[in-house]
């Protein structure tokens, strides 16, 4: 279990992540949204070690990620936006470096270099970007880890790809996984990610699961206006409109409209769901 | 309980790992570097010598120490940045820090890649080709190793050095001071820990700068020198200059004085400051390892 109590990070002077307290629990996959600059790739930075906390504490299974232990190190993996494009095979890249995690599957990899179709004897630094992220991917699916955090992994990837990146997560992560993917483009995974945590400038200001999010806001895919709604918006064949669930029924989630209400409601959303 | 801090077998398994990147990296600048330069060297001087029409004839031993030492300065320079550079940008940077393997294990096998694989390496190939050049045509003469074990043994059978020292009228008769000094600086060991010298500014300077890399560690290394140039000149006049004063302006009470206190010391004096200088670049590339963040 991941336990982040109080934590700040500032880059200088500029406050980006400041007393955040959560947990995040096994056998979920965490979607970490938030506007540009809210401090996301802060938070996963700091969650696998690349970065120090300046205040608080972030404990992993009792380790502190930045003394970037190998045990604990083993155990996670974490994928950044930017990736290297190594002078090697992408096969050689997974055999070269895979042998540092302990449950690293060769055979995993390459079927999920197949799920991606990508040929795993091309050489890195000859692939274009999205064939480069799908390797890594690959890489870090295979990698079995009990800890993965995503930053962006969607970015560069085309519309197949896309799917097909939702049928590996779904299909190749170990039920009692953690996985945190920050992303903007939230309809890249909708269906995948549950919690649901949003970022606002040095606040959360909301972490729970689709089904907490369904019994207090409901989602009105009607075409009739409701002047009570929160957040409401034109979509093809009607409006989707927020508002706070009075009746207890059930409303399929929609992230996109969700990060918008929260946005627009930041204190009256906190409210609700701090009840 | 695990050990988190150095355990051999990862070690092993990150060796080969580095090892395996760095032949990537840097593999084809280390042969072209270690094989092309005496093939060049010895057929460029050849034509030379047609066009001026000395005949057949491959390059003289001064030249190809030159070359050499050219070559290998230009190895230990490029290959920090090549095999290291990149741990500075996000993109690799990053994942080299999460990479499963502890900092001290990261480190030594760093150092151990810098200062004694790629040396040793590109030293024994171009030495190699050398020798092979030389016994294909004699021309060359001797090889290089052959010429540098002759020297050691010149400098080694420097028993009965009689020479002129400040005045002609001053000889030392019993060479006694010429053979202190000749076998101070005959000592392999001054030589050796030099190898580390060389190398560790220039992989400091790949894993501490941005860009610029090596640019930015040559200037390092300019300004360092003035530096110390300032701070310690004084201090070495007025130490000179007391043993001048004490001696009396005698010529040979001063080399004697010199001797005692300098020459007689020599490698002592070198390794001294040649392990302080090493252990000052090794601890700041820990702590760059240690502090780097993305």
């Amino acid at each position: 279990m991941i336990t982040i109590k109080d934590l700040g990070f500032s880059y200088g002077d500029m406050p980006v992540l400041k007393n955040i307290t959560m947990n995040l629990e096994e056998g979920r996959i965490y979607g970490l949204l938030g506007g540009n600059g809210v401090g996301k790739t802060t938070l996963l930075t700091l969650l696998c070690g690349l970065k120090k906390p300046q205040l608080g504490s972030i404990d992993i299974d009792g380790y502190a990620p930045y003394d970037r232990k190998p045990t604990f190190l083993a155990d996670q993996y974490y994928l950044s936006d930017e990736v290297a494009a190594m002078n090697m095979k992408a096969a050689d890249y997974a055999v070269n470096y895979g042998k540092f995690w302990t449950g690293f599957d060769m055979g995993k990899f390459n079927e999920v270099m197949n799920v991606f179709e990508v040929d795993a004897q091309q050489k890195m630094n000859k692939m274009s970007f999205g064939q480069l992220k799908k390797t890594y991917i690959a890489f870090a699916l295979a990698c079995n880890t009990k800890y993965l955090f995503m930053d962006e992994p969607t970015n560069g990837l085309d519309i197949p790809s896309k799917a097909q990146f939702r049928k590996a997560i779904t299909r190749y992560t170990h039920e009692d996984s953690v996985i945190l993917i920050s992303t903007h483009q939230v309809r890249d995974l909708e269906n995948i990610i549950d919690p649901i945590i949003i970022l606002d400038r040095q606040d959360v200001l909301l972490n729970a699961s689709a089904a907490e999010v369904s019994e207090k806001l409901y989602f009105d895919y009607s075409s009739e206006k409701n002047p009570d709604a929160l957040y409401c918006e034109m979509i093809p064949g009607g409006n989707i409109q927020v508002y706070p669930n009075q009746t207890g029924e059930d409303s399929k989630v929609n992230l996109e409209a969700l990060f918008n209400t929260v946005h627009q409601h930041k204190e009256l959303i906190k409210g609700i769901f701090n009840k | 309980m695990k050990n988190d801090i150095f355990n051999f077998r990862r070690f092993g398994k990150y060796f080969s790992t580095d090892f395996r990147t760095c032949c990537a990296n840097y593999g084809l600048s280390l042969l072209t570097i270690s094989l092309l330069s005496p093939v060049a060297l010895y057929f460029i001087t050849a034509a030379f010598n047609m066009m001026l029409g000395n005949g057949w004839d491959g390059p003289d031993m001064g030249l190809r120490v030159f070359v050499f030492v050219v070559a290998m300065i230009c190895l230990v320079v490029t290959m920090p940045v090549k095999c290291y550079g990149r741990i500075t940008e996000k993109q690799y940077g990053s994942f080299w820090l999460t990479l499963p393997a502890s900092r001290l294990e990261k480190f030594a096998s760093m150092i151990l890649m810098t200062c004694i694989i790629v040396p040793v390496s590109g030293a024994l190939l171009y030495l190699g080709l050398d020798a092979a050049i030389c016994a294909l045509d004699s021309t060359c003469g001797q090889n290089l190793v052959a010429g540098g074990m002759e020297l050691l043994q010149k400098m080694g059978e420097a028993q009965d050095v009689t020479f002129n020292f400040i005045d002609e009228n001053i000889t030392i008769e019993d060479a006694t001071l010429a053979q202190e000094i000749i076998r101070q600086i005959n000592n392999p060991w001054m030589y050796l820990d030099e190898i580390f010298c060389v190398t560790l500014p220039f992989l400091l300077g790949a894993i501490f700068f941005k860009n610029g890399k090596t640019v930015k560690t040559i200037l390092a290394l300019f300004a360092i020198s003035t530096a110390t140039s300032i701070i310690c000149s004084p201090i070495l006049t007025k130490w000179a200059l007391e043993i001048v004063n004490t001696a009396n302006e005698d010529p040979m009470a001063i080399l004697q004085m010199f001797n005692n206190k300098l020459f007689k010391n020599l490698v002592l004096i070198d390794t001294v400051t040649d392990t302080v200088t090493n252990l000052a670049l090794m601890a700041g590339i820990w702590f760059r390892i240690k502090t780097l963040k993305h």
